[in-house]
């Protein structure tokens, strides 16, 4: 049995910051903004330089991943598997990390999940337009995010109607979305849902007959989609009228809404503090926040502003902010592929996100998924460590040389007992081990 | 090899900053819960003297999302019900279990009923807080915390575990069953707990080797993240030990299955995490604190047939942990307590649902109960300025119930105040 006494004594110790050094920010860059790297994307970046990287990861468009097949199904009724190890499978091997990196963002802010969306090409168009608006500019985001298909089943406003509104989506654009709760009143919440009711689900393409029950011979008519479509406003569902809605009367239509939400102060820093803590440090403070937040709405909210605020700002590369994060369970397992140089791990990838709290398109609820401390408990670390033993499993031929990983992965930058242990491993397998499944590996 | 070994002295503002590595969330920073735990200042993993020695045992089960107490215990005799619910309140009152002439169960809580007729079930009506945020997170944090002033970050069950047991070295004191991150409820820097998602896949796939590997590995582990790693692992490696002997020596007896009809599919097994929880119960693990939840219960939407599929699940899951328990003889120790972070509002919406709400009731469960009707029903007519129902009973009059009458706990230091009495226990354990 662990004493736990000794080992808090232990560990009033912290990390020595390599962040002086530009190869460390480089890295430290790369952790945080992409899902780690290859050698050879590494080195390319290293080459380039912190500010070069910086430029790149940004003004690159994002690429597109390749069409899903199952995505005609009718009524989107394919394995969500098939929809997960497409999404990694392209994280894995894309050319714009960072977009994909971006995407998984918003998928945890703007979230919705397969379960209640019923429909998992409406989750795939989702990942689509995510990945499309991700670097854009939040007044256009929040118009798509508004009208998407799977957010309209997702947060009900498909089925909300101005005589009788659902307050759910309305609720949760302004506490989760953009402002945050104690920053409008329960008015607000009922107000802006007259104002948005009337969006519905886009008409399908065709109807297909569908056997669901070959035994009783049971057929379920289900829509077919044959390309990406937004939700259409119905002028009949909608509320006639004039609303009182953060601070203004009207009879306010939805880019209306979204120009009040955007007109508050507390939307940029709101986000500022959500960005700052997925890609700076778990408590951001006040002062910091809001210069993001000045940056963001001073340039009328444009995501790559904000962005290139947040990684040019001397807190991203602070000492005190060196290991300060702590890997999602899909970066950590995507950072491992590609350190490995290993393709191929998708399908363990995706088997192992539930045990360590992240199933993709499956959020723990309309928060999303939590952050950094949260993802620690005794069933996550354990999960964290069989998904390595998995992926070594699973690697067929050489690894890297180990030798590089721990400075290439781990800085250089070593706890005793990592240290230790890699010093008493006798073979490359146990030094990969040691390496992933290290306290080192898990941060960022 | 050489390697460098970076670290140094962690410094008190680190340890500050090492108070939110929780991640209260962008939603939880602007509601003001970014206040700072000095709890790393005191001794993280101080052992606890003169503990609670009883060996009841609290399994809470969290409805997530807002259960709908009007449709949980259902007004039988309220004109005003059909005129807030056209669509809803037809089925729901003349299939309702009842209970009095003025009130009955959903009809899927059969076996919930069956335990009622037996005197087993404590239901207290119109549990609420002043104030009430419709907000889920916020309300959650409210129930978690036991703090409607926001400022507690500690769970109240964490603190349970921090004041009266002593969680070092003794993991299974507070569990969380079928989840893989810890509980609000459970949460508090001073306090050991397990997280088990799904017990047969506990364990390090690599064996014993790779066990002690990670064992070595994550010892005084640098860094604000050190200390919830170093206990992570150590904790995981203690349950992985328990475990072993428990499933050896457990043979349940009832039959839990999670193949229930649900309009969505769930992402809680309900049943497999209760029949965990009667494992550790019955095989003596030491477990005091036990944690549950099944979601969806955020029903704005078709809530006919959600609400009456996820009555249904509970009903199975607790009807075959009550049995399970009974067939044991562990029954008289089990307290089983639902909770929810709202109800729903009383008049429906167009989606054929209810918004987020306000006052509901709780369900008490098991042979520690007295059972029968508690608190007061809220008004349907004399609804609040949201159209809400008000509450009658603060929820921590309830959680004082738990923690001084079954668990035998000091209640008053615990949540920082008293409240009224709400006696629907059988009898109070002797306090400390």
């Amino acid at each position: 049995m662990q004493n736990l006494a000794s080992s808090h004594h232990a560990s009033g110790t912290d990390w020595v910051s390599p962040l002086t050094s530009e190869s460390a920010r480089v890295m430290h860059l790369l952790r945080r903004a992409t899902f780690g790297y290859t050698r050879t994307q590494l080195e390319a970046a290293l080459s380039a330089g912190f500010n070069k990287t910086v430029d790149s990861l940004i003004e690159t468009k994002p690429v597109e991943p390749p069409v899903l097949a199952a995505a005609t199904t009718p009524g989107g009724r394919f394995a969500i598997g098939t929809l997960q190890q497409w999404w990694v499978d392209h994280m894995l091997t894309t050319a714009t990390p960072f977009a994909e990196r971006m995407t998984l963002f918003w998928h945890g802010h703007f979230t919705s999940d397969y379960r209640k969306a019923a429909d998992d090409t409406f989750m795939y168009w989702q990942n689509l337009t995510w990945r499309r608006i991700a670097l854009t500019n939040l007044n256009s985001m929040l118009m798509q995010v508004t009208t998407d298909p799977a957010m309209l089943r997702y947060l009900d406003l498909a089925t909300s109607t101005g005589q009788n509104p659902n307050e759910n989506y309305s609720r949760e654009l302004m506490e989760l979305f953009t402002m945050g709760a104690g920053n409008y009143s329960e008015e607000d919440v009922r107000q802006g849902a007259k104002a948005l009711a009337g969006w519905q689900l886009p008409q399908p393409d065709s109807i297909a007959t569908v056997v669901v029950d070959k035994v009783k011979n049971v057929t379920q008519k289900l829509p077919v989609y044959t390309s990406q479509k937004a939700g259409v406003f119905n002028q009949k569902r909608a509320f006639k009228g004039s609303v009182s809605f953060l601070g203004t009367s009207g009879a306010l239509d939805t880019q209306a809404v979204i120009a009040r939400i955007l007109a508050q102060p507390a939307t940029a820093p709101f986000l500022a503090a959500k960005v700052a803590q997925h890609f700076v440090t778990p408590q951001p403070d006040k002062a910091y926040v809001n210069r993001l937040g000045d940056s963001f709405r001073g340039s009328k909210y444009d995501v790559k502003t904000l962005m290139r605020a947040v990684f040019t700002s001397p807190e991203f590369t602070a000492a005190a902010n060196y290991r300060a994060l702590l890997k999602s369970p899909t970066e950590f397992m995507v950072h491992a592929s590609n350190a490995l140089g290993a393709t191929g791990l998708s399908k363990i990838v995706v088997a192992s996100g539930s045990g360590m709290g992240q199933s993709l398109f499956d959020p723990p609820d309309v928060n999303g998924w939590p952050n950094n401390g949260s993802w620690i408990s005794s069933n996550t670390v354990v999960e964290r460590v069989n998904f390595v033993t998995a992926a070594l499993g699973h690697v067929k031929g050489a690894l890297p040389p180990s030798k590089d990983a721990t400075r290439q992965q781990l800085d250089g930058v070593l706890g005793p007992q990592t240290a230790n242990l890699l010093n008493q491993a006798t073979d490359e397998k146990s030094r990969w081990f040691i390496t992933l499944v290290s306290p080192e590996f898990q941060l960022k | 090899m050489s390697q460098e070994t970076g670290i140094n002295q962690l410094k008190r503002r680190d340890f500050l900053r090492a108070g939110l590595v929780f991640g209260a969330g962008a939603a939880g920073l602007a509601a003001g819960y970014a206040a700072v735990p000095d709890a790393f200042a005191r001794a993280v993993y101080a052992a606890k003297q003169g503990g609670v020695a009883n060996d009841n045992v609290l399994v809470m089960i969290q409805l997530a999302g807002g259960n709908d107490g009007l449709r949980t215990v259902v007004p039988l005799s309220d004109p005003t019900l059909h005129d807030l619910r056209p669509k809803l309140s037809g089925p729901m009152v003349s299939q309702a279990l009842p209970l009095t002439t003025d009130f009955g169960l959903n009809h899927n809580l059969s076996g919930i009923k069956g335990l009622w007729d037996k005197g087993k079930v404590a239901i207290v009506q119109g549990v609420g807080y002043d104030n009430p945020t419709f907000s889920h997170f916020e309300s959650i944090r409210i129930w978690e915390t036991g703090d409607p002033t926001r400022r507690q970050v500690d769970g109240w069950l964490g603190r349970t575990l921090a004041t009266a047991y002593d969680s070092n070295g003794h993991p299974l004191t507070g569990c969380a069953c079928g989840t893989t991150d810890v509980p609000g409820a459970l949460r508090d820097l001073q306090a050991t707990l397990t997280v088990i998602q799904d017990q047969k896949k506990f364990g390090f796939t690599g064996g014993s080797e790779v066990e002690a590997a990670v064992g070595a590995l994550y010892k005084g582990t640098p860094g604000i993240y050190g200390a919830l790693f170093d206990t992570a692992i150590a904790t995981a490696n203690d349950t992985i030990a328990t475990l072993r002997t428990s499933s050896a020596s457990y043979q349940p007896m009832a039959d839990y299955t999670d193949k229930v009809k649900l309009v969505y599919s769930s992402k809680n097994q309900l049943a497999a995490a209760l029949q965990l929880a009667a494992e550790l119960i019955v095989t003596g693990t030491g477990v005091k604190l036990l944690h549950v939840t099944l979601g969806g219960f955020d029903t704005h939407y078709t809530e006919l047939n959600r609400h009456d599929d996820l009555m249904g699940y509970l009903d199975s899951a607790v009807g075959a942990f009550y049995q399970d328990l009974a067939a044991h003889g562990m029954a008289n120790k089990v307290l089983i307590a639902t909770w929810s972070e709202f109800g729903r509002r009383p008049k429906e919406n167009a989606s054929g649902g209810t918004d987020h709400g306000a006052a509901a009731p709780l369900l008490l469960i098991g042979d520690p109960v007295k059972g029968g009707l508690y608190g007061s029903a809220p008004s349907l007519t004399g609804l609040d300025a949201t159209g809400n129902l008000k509450y009658a009973v603060d929820f921590r009059s309830v959680y004082q119930e738990i923690l001084s009458g079954h668990l035998g706990a000091d209640s008053g230091e615990i949540l920082g105040a008293t409240f009224d009495r709400v006696p629907f226990l059988q009898a109070a354990v002797a306090a400390v």
